[in-house]
């Protein structure tokens, strides 16, 4: 035993180095770990570890892995702090200056429950956590009174209020729930759709993330956004499902009629007996605290929610961490060879739509050239940078959000595009494309390209003998241009060039195997062909 | 044929069904791909009834300018 520099005792069997948390054969229970005096992790060694040197190593996780570098005061304990295991100066990384795990804005961040990285309401000042409260006190009273559904407070913050009332300080956002009164998941989805509606209408900011649940932006006086998840609870053929994974057997009294929590000093409908849904959550073990745990859902209720309700958005947070992220940095500024080429072929005077636009580069250059320009991309992060570099240079580039792999979306830029008739313009979108996300594609060109005379050109990389992956890595596939081909015919295109050659990745690297694609879309035999308006 | 090699050939011809493309492991592989694929038809059907209520009464009244407006404000809303 050894005297940490705060003179407490410290108990050993935790060493901490590049790779993580090393911890002796023995049961230490969940841990604590805090860097420069400030919360930063927590970890259950014998659920997260892997056996090594007779204990067990908990890696880093990756979400940490640029902030780890330097030298940083990090200390160990249980869950209440009274444990020390661990507390010294540790080098990581090139060791030097000191680890500031922290935001733009100099805020300690955390790793939350589900592996973000998020500021937790013990590193949130007093009368911001009360503008977090009052803002979940306002989204419930919205989605009782506005949207006329059963909702109640849950997850974290109902365990606070039962536990403590008050939020728990590892915490970093606050979860509702829904009871829907539907069983069939397409009338389930249909209700969360008019609910969105009402919460927009209601002057929220917001996100879709599932066919169930939405996110709520609240802005904090401290520039902080803290979300506000609202998740759908239903029953199908007597199994209780709520979002996130959750199922099981849950009865409705449980749940209905609501009753009431104090949290802070506010009153919050919660579940009919929240100690039977903390314990559905948590398990029996609910009332001593864990920062470390993580949900154990049953695979087939994870399936069954992940056929009804999800799909479309997986690699949407990947995308706006790379466009938002050091390395979208890589990624030239200046127009692509394959932009110029397009532009090339099209009159200055005739629209154009960046499908996929990423950092903006061709719509910028499109802009430039005098086209009016239409840019939309999977990823918010993607668009503001495009919108940013569009006012920076003082071009006017029309932004938007489009999820392909939402139909209604596809449909209503089909239909606008159909009565303002742009070309469309896609680089490198096709292998970040799912099956059906592309297939979305297909028939929103069909909808806006249809005997208008404007044409798609394509852009993407294709596989050949010791073709180097795609990049970036685990986000991008080559994809066979027979393949696109054939789709793009099958939803009524026609192919009026097809090259595959040396060209260039997303970095403007030389690739060996890059696919050229244009098309058209006469109008149907029986329809006349409409005019192209000429601006 | 023997009896033991009676029964020598039956438990060949069960693992061969138990391993093989046939087998029962695979068909209920592809059984759960299709049952997924079913399930995925449920947002299909809420994103077309959706397009349907939203839009398609609206655009019955034929008015360019009601329809722009309908547009934009279900896009503006999804």
């Amino acid at each position: 035993m050894t005297a940490s520099h705060s003179g407490t005792s410290i108990l050993g069997g935790v060493t901490v180095d590049d790779r993580g948390v090393h911890v002796a054969a023995r049961a230490t229970g969940p841990l604590v770990l805090s860097v420069e005096g400030r919360y930063v992790w927590s970890l259950t060694p014998e659920r997260d570890g892997t056996p090594d040197a007779g204990g067990w190593l908990v890696r880093w996780p990756h979400i940490l892995d640029r902030y780890l570098d330097g030298v940083g005061r990090i200390r160990v304990t249980d869950v209440a702090g009274d444990a020390v295991f661990f507390d010294a100066d540790v080098e990581l990384g090139s060791g030097e200056g000191r680890i500031e795990i922290v935001d733009g804005d100099g805020n300690p961040l955390s790793v939350d429950k589900v592996g973000h990285l998020t500021r937790s309401f013990a590193a949130t000042d007093e009368s911001v956590r009360h503008e977090i409260i009052e803002g979940t006190h306002r989204a419930l009273r919205d989605l009782r009174e506005s949207c006329g559904v059963e909702a109640y407070l849950n997850y974290g913050a109902l365990l606070g209020a039962i536990r403590d009332g008050a939020m728990i300080a590892h915490d970093s956002d606050t979860d509702v729930c829904y009871l829907s009164r539907h069983e069939s998941p397409a009338d389930i989805i249909l209700e969360s759709y008019r609910v969105e509606r009402t919460m927009r209408a209601l002057g929220w900011d917001l996100l879709r993330m599932s066919g169930g649940d939405i996110k709520l932006l609240l802005r904090l006086t401290d520039g902080r956004i803290c979300h506000i998840d609202i998740f759908v609870a239903f029953y199908v053929r007597g199994t209780f499902y709520q979002l996130g994974n959750r199922s099981g057997r849950v009865p409705r009294e449980v749940i209905l009629p609501v009753s009431q929590v104090e949290l802070h000093g506010y009153s919050f409908p919660a579940p009919a007996q929240p100690e039977a849904m903390l314990a559905f959550l948590y398990g029996p073990g609910w009332r001593v605290p864990d920062p470390s745990f993580k949900y154990a859902d049953p695979p087939a209720g994870v399936r069954r929610l992940d056929g009804w309700l999800r799909g479309f958005r997986s690699t949407m947070g990947e995308w706006t961490e790379f466009w938002t992220g050091a390395a979208s940095d890589t990624v030239p500024r200046r127009g692509s060879d394959f932009g110029r080429w397009v532009q090339d072929q099209i009159d200055p005077s005739e629209p154009v739509f960046d499908v996929g636009c990423g950092s903006g580069r061709d719509a910028t250059l499109f802009a430039r050239g005098g086209h009016r320009v239409w840019a939309a991309d999977f990823s918010r992060g993607a668009i503001r940078v495009t919108a940013r570099r569009a006012r920076k240079r003082g071009l006017e580039i029309q932004t938007e959000q489009l999820v392909l792999g939402e139909l209604r979306q596809a449909l209503t830029f089909g239909a606008r595009l159909a009565r303002d008739p742009h070309h469309v313009f896609s680089r490198q979108l096709i292998g970040a494309l799912d099956g059906p996300a592309r297939e979305q594609l297909w028939r929103l060109c069909r909808m806006a390209l249809r005997g208008s005379g404007r044409l798609l050109f394509l852009e993407f990389s294709a596989p050949g003998p010791d073709a180097p992956a795609a990049v970036p890595a685990d986000l991008r596939q080559r994809v066979d241009p027979e393949l696109i081909a054939a789709e793009i015919r099958s939803f009524g295109g026609v192919i009026d060039h097809l090259e595959v050659g040396p060209g260039e990745d997303l970095y403007d690297q030389h690739d060996p195997f890059v696919c050229r694609i244009r098309a058209s879309w006469p109008a149907p035999a029986s329809a006349p062909a409409r005019e192209a308006p000429t601006a | 044929m023997s009896t033991s090699d009676k029964i020598r050939n039956r438990v060949q011809t069960w693992r061969a069904e138990l391993s093989g493309e046939g087998s029962v492991r695979a068909r209920l592989d592809a059984l759960e791909d299709e049952v997924q694929e079913l399930r995925q038809l449920n947002r299909r059907i809420a994103e077309l009834t959706d397009v349907v209520v939203e839009l398609l009464v609206p655009l019955q009244d034929r008015d360019e300018e009601r329809v722009r407006e309908v547009l934009e404000h279900y896009r503006a809303n999804i």
